[in-house]
């Protein structure tokens, strides 16, 4: 992927950047406001990673510019900030992610792959399939090689985030994020044990187990 | 003076009441000029109204022509009846037929306010009547104004004196109004200058007198205790930060020496990725803090959006469930159906999971953990109990302050921020934490 990283610390910058690269992106790197916004104007970027605080321009109003200007390359908002409102606040100027420092570089990694994939838009949305499961969203079923799944509301929803990011790791705060709600991280290992009642439910009678733990980032489904 | 101040004067207490003192004397002065106009004309009528009758009654007594009122008017003149009124009757040539009045007749019929005439030689001045009779003869009656002019002189020295009585009234009023606002705002100003001195024990006096500036002198006192009250909590804060971040801090900083004097790839290895963790513990101490003074700081609820907590408290319940089952907890719940709430959703998640993070984390395994939420009377009881070993009694008090470890949890992870927390996000939603009596460890959120 092409991404442009607009940070204006220049060690969180490099950090990012080389991260990136070792993962065979091509990265470029803006230290402005004003300027970041017209290299991302100028488009070709397949995502964007953008400080919230920048001079020149703030992120927020960054990304409200970009957007009104047509720009629809998806945007991964960094923030020192962690306070209540401003996630929705970032949401709303029209990033597709949030993510408070420090982070671990694992965990931007993999937002910035699910969101280079998120624009691609599945058929059928109801129905997902990733290997031989299939998801059914609105009977809230669950088939693995022909045989039904029974699952607990959770379990159900942990699983569809999964297939519908099929392919890309999810991470525990990803997770707890859109299957709990939760902008915090519970002492109690409340992803691990969900994943692995999922897990066992899944896999009965099977050999195999789709759900592919990757280590010191999180989850990930293989696509098909 | 500054041009400002100088602009501003008729601001100042002083100023206020001239003002009110110089409006009042004006009024007066008004009032006096109107009633004084009123008194002089009424005289200047009644005077009129005489001359009109007496003339009248000398043209009926001498209705057979001048001869008549000439008989008419001596006989008055002679009795002295009327000694105000003086008169004049001239034929059409000018002769004088009657009257001892010394004056020029005005040639036209009619009144003259002020006519000139002379008495034992000296010049006064008139009211007359000048009346047109058959044959040319002109009869002139007069009234000394003298009576006028004295009532005249005495109603202005009257108003006079009112006027400058009240101009000093005014000014003294004013001094004293003035005088006694400036000493009461003056004890205030003083109390103020004390606690921007640094003197924060200050307060303002309070006289008794139960009176405005005494209404205002207890709520300015009030607000010191508070802010007081406040500053104690951020100092108590910032050592117990000082306090708790030392500890981590130096661990820290131990690791990474151990990590430098270290050849042995592995030992610094192991130095290194114990130094992250360390160094990530810190910042979820940093975030934790930071989420309580924000919590805390929740001026206004208007993100605040009305929430069905049933489900939430059922959904956090189910969320834990697996997690007890497998630690050998056993988790019941009583929940009220539908019990709505205004609210922020993830604070109140938070606020859940903090509780039941701990109770996970301090009691042992076979311990019963009850979630419960029912409706009392007008509010909301959120409550968890467990039946595990509790909490001594010396540890109850300071339970929901940061960074209380209970003794036993010392060697367990956390950081001793989480019921901080729990109070913070209670207290944001117009709640209160509770920690019940024991057995077990119970906390209540009244909502």
């Amino acid at each position: 992927m092409r991404i442009l990283i607009i940070e204006d610390d220049a060690e969180t910058s490099r950090f990012i950047a080389r991260g990136l690269t070792e993962l065979g992106h091509q990265v470029v790197a803006s230290h402005d406001g004003r300027d970041g916004l017209f290299q991302a104007t100028e488009g070709g970027f397949d995502a964007l990673v953008i400080d919230r605080m920048l001079p020149g321009l703030d992120g927020l109003s960054l990304v409200k510019a970009l957007r009104a200007a047509g720009g629809t390359a998806p945007v991964l908002m960094l923030t020192a900030i962690g306070g209540l409102a401003d996630r929705v606040e970032g949401l709303e100027s029209g990033a597709d992610d949030y993510l408070v420092k420090p982070f671990a570089f694992s965990e931007l990694a993999a937002r910035v792959q699910a969101l280079g994939r998120r624009q691609a838009a599945p058929a059928d949305p109801m129905r997902l399939v990733a290997g031989d499961i299939i998801l059914d969203i609105n009977r809230r079923t669950v088939v693995r090689a022909g045989q039904r799944v029974t699952l607990q509301p959770r379990e159900f929803a942990l699983l569809v985030e999964l297939v519908r990011n099929a392919g890309r790791v999810m991470t525990r705060t990803m997770l707890l994020e859109r299957v709990w709600d939760f902008d915090f991280d519970p002492r109690t290992n409340i992803v691990e044990t969900h994943l692995s009642r999922l897990r066992s439910k899944l896999n009965a009678g099977f050999d195999s187990d789709p759900i592919e733990t990757v280590r010191g980032a999180g989850y990930m489904i293989q696509g098909n | 003076m500054a041009l400002g101040s100088l602009r501003g004067w008729w601001r100042t207490t002083f100023g206020l009441v001239a003002i009110v003192g110089v409006v009042l004397a004006l009024t007066t002065l008004a009032i006096g000029f109107i009633a004084f106009e009123a008194t002089h004309e009424a005289l200047e009528q009644q005077l009129d109204h005489r001359i009109a009758t007496e003339t009248a009654a000398l043209i009926d007594e001498g209705h057979d022509g001048p001869e008549g009122v000439t008989i008419a008017i001596r006989r008055r003149e002679a009795a002295r009846s009327t000694a105000s009124l003086d008169f004049l009757l001239i034929d059409p040539n000018g002769r004088r037929l009657a009257g001892g009045l010394d004056a020029q007749v005005p040639a036209s019929p009619g009144y003259v306010e002020l006519l000139p005439y002379r008495l034992n030689g000296e010049q006064r001045i008139a009211q007359s009547l000048t009346t047109l009779l058959p044959g040319g003869y002109r009869l002139l009656v007069a009234a000394d104004r003298a009576p006028i002019d004295e009532m005249d002189k005495s109603l202005l020295r009257l108003f006079a004196g009112a006027f400058g009585l009240m101009l000093v009234l005014g000014i003294f009023a004013a001094w004293i109004v003035g005088t006694v606002t400036r000493r009461r705002l003056a004890s205030i100003d003083r109390t103020a200058q004390a606690i921007i001195g640094g003197d924060l024990s200050k307060r303002v006096p309070v006289t008794g007198a139960g009176d405005e500036f005494d209404d205002v002198a207890i709520t300015l006192n009030r607000m010191l205790d508070r802010i007081g009250a406040l500053m104690d909590n951020l100092r108590q804060v910032s050592s117990d930060v000082a306090h708790d971040l030392r500890t981590p801090l130096t661990r820290l900083h131990n690791r990474l020496d151990e990590a430098l004097a270290s050849d042995d790839r592995d030992v610094q290895r192991s130095a290194i990725a114990a130094a992250s963790t360390q160094s990530r513990e810190l910042l979820d101490i940093f975030a934790a803090l930071l989420r309580i003074a924000e919590v805390e700081g929740i001026g206004s609820r208007a993100q605040f959006k009305t929430l069905n907590l049933s489900d939430l408290v059922d959904g956090i319940a189910e969320t834990y469930r697996p997690d007890m089952e497998a630690s050998g907890h056993n988790l019941t719940t009583d929940i009220a159906p539908n019990v709505m709430l205004h609210g922020d959703r993830r604070l109140m998640q938070q606020l859940l999971t903090n509780l039941l993070d701990n109770a996970l984390a301090h009691t042992p395994g076979g311990t019963t953990v009850h979630l419960s939420l029912t409706r009392a009377g007008n509010g909301i009881a959120l409550g968890i109990a467990d039946d595990g070993p509790g909490v001594p009694d010396c540890e109850r008090a300071r339970l929901f302050q940061r960074f209380t470890r209970g003794e036993h949890s010392r060697t367990t992870r956390g950081h001793g921020l989480g019921l901080a927390l729990v109070a913070a996000i209670a207290a944001a939603h117009g709640g209160t934490a509770r920690l019940a009596k024991p057995p077990g460890f119970t906390v209540t959120i009244a909502l």
